[in-house]
């Protein structure tokens, strides 16, 4: 991805049935870099626990690969049908799914089987595609629905299972569930109030309200929606540890200014010269309490001001083990925010290191600050697709 | 009258070697001391890389730089100061 192209921002958002370990859908995301594709599946199994949970895992994996690999659809989804394990009590085997292939990042392809059809969200309007049903004669009455269509940038695509669609069936006002419509409503009422949500946010929402529709805010049903955002890329800028050369200390600063995108300085050496460089006041929040970590600054025009190594350390533990948002420290919480709300990260990291954190007297150890920063990338573009550069100073 | 002025180190080294503790410097100031002192925050006062001015954790109490600092150490000073 380049600066002028567009950043696909794919999230998903997902709550268990209440009462059950293991959730019943399944979604995965494949990035296809040689072929320029970016493949996701969401699957509903049938039933809700750890056999629906074994379907969707089974019908995932399979699309996943069958798409992939461009087999032709009918006899993909014939294999995946035929596979899966029947039921005891049902007596049959089933699993929705719906597919979403975004090649050359316009061109979408959407393969539904009995998932609630997709919203394409246009400058606040669903728009409607045509599209062609198929079904194998094996199984006549599985319709495969598939639609081809082009996106621009600024559109959503959203998909869920039943969850979602029939949150609060049954139940006043929702007697038939809270349907597309309702949550397409949803939908353009957040987008219309936040047109810059993330997908991030937007599934969140969705979940939350499909949840709330439910009598005692319970899940009765396990509940997935997934959103794929085509976004002009977002920038964030990061600046940690002082230059190894002082006469870089102004280059150095300067990088904060004329950048558009958020501002992230992670140490209080850093902070301290860009501080001066730049004649701007920094602002300790001594009191702020940051479960252990050292509290955080204030620097006019920065959009965060941490300390340096335990702060980035304990920010790439939480990014590997996904440590929910809760459980942060507060400085954590905000800086992966604007980290994952963001979609192409510089990290300008300057090289001297200070003796003072090699003092084996220490009472913990401090990692190499090109370690931890490395570590920071990996799972940033691993886990969260995210594009980084990383620039020594 | 004017007070005195504290300034904590919260940098890396400060706050692993104590600083952490002296956040609540306030909580711990004598009475007579509450309402003649002003505590605030740095990012990082420097001086963990001089070794003239001794160990971490590092306060300033009017300007003058304090190394080991421990909660009395930071109340005598501040009585020096008044």
């Amino acid at each position: 991805m380049n600066d002028n192209n567009t950043f696909i921002e794919i999230e998903y958002c997902q709550n268990v049935k209440n009462g059950e370990e293991a959730c019943g859908d399944d979604y995965k995301t494949v990035e296809l870099e040689d072929e320029e594709r970016l493949i996701t599946v969401l699957s509903d199994g049938l039933g809700s626990g750890i056999k629906a949970s074994l379907l969707a895992h089974m019908t995932t994996s399979m699309a996943m690969n069958f798409v992939s690999k461009n087999m032709e659809i009918v006899k993909s989804s014939e294999i995946i049908m035929d596979s899966l394990p029947v039921c005891d009590e049902r007596k049959i085997s089933y699993a929705t799914f719906t597919v979403v292939d975004v090649i050359h990042q316009n061109r979408v392809r959407i393969i539904e089987m009995d998932n609630p059809h997709f919203i394409h969200i246009r400058n606040g309007r669903d728009i409607a595609h045509e599209n062609t049903v198929l079904a194998s004669s094996n199984w006549p009455d599985r319709k495969l629905v598939v639609t081809d269509l082009r996106v621009k940038p600024e559109d959503r695509i959203v998909f869920f299972t039943d969850g979602v669609s029939q949150a609060g069936l049954g139940h006043r006002p929702y007697k038939f569930g809270w349907r597309r419509e309702g949550c397409l409503e949803f939908i353009q009422e957040c987008l219309h109030n936040h047109p810059e949500m993330s997908s991030r946010d937007l599934s969140r929402a969705i979940v939350s309200r499909a949840r709330s529709i439910n009598p005692g805010n319970r899940c009765i049903d396990d509940i997935t929606c997934g959103v794929i955002y085509f976004r002009k890329p977002r920038r964030l800028r990061l600046l940690t540890g002082p230059p190894f050369k002082e006469m870089h200390d102004h280059d150095f600063a300067a990088k904060l200014v004329d950048f558009t995108g958020k501002t992230i300085i992670c140490g209080g050496t850093t902070a301290q010269i860009i501080s001066r460089e730049l004649g701007r006041e920094i602002k300790t929040n001594l009191f702020m309490k940051n479960k252990g970590l050292p509290p955080t600054s204030d620097i006019e025009g920065v959009d965060l001001v941490t300390e340096g190594i335990l702060t980035l350390t304990e920010a790439a533990r939480c990014l590997e083990n996904d440590v929910p948002a809760t459980e942060m420290a507060p400085a954590i919480r905000t800086m992966l925010n604007l980290l994952i709300e963001s979609d192409i990260i510089e990290f300008i990291v300057g090289t001297k290191v200070n003796e003072a954190h090699q003092d084996p007297s220490l009472p913990v150890d401090l990692e190499i600050r090109r370690n931890i920063i490395k570590k920071l990338v990996h799972f940033l573009e691993k886990k969260y697709r995210k594009k980084t550069t990383i620039e020594y100073i | 009258m004017s007070k005195v002025h504290v300034k904590i180190c919260v940098g890396t080294t400060c706050f692993v070697m104590g600083a952490s503790e002296l956040q609540d410097l306030e909580k711990f100031l004598p009475d007579d001391l509450k309402d003649k002192v002003e505590i605030s925050g740095a990012a990082c006062l420097g001086l963990c890389r001089d070794e003239n001015y001794g160990e971490a954790p590092f306060v300033t109490v009017d300007g003058e730089p304090l190394s080991n600092a421990t909660v009395n150490a930071i109340v005598d000073k501040i009585r020096e100061k008044l």
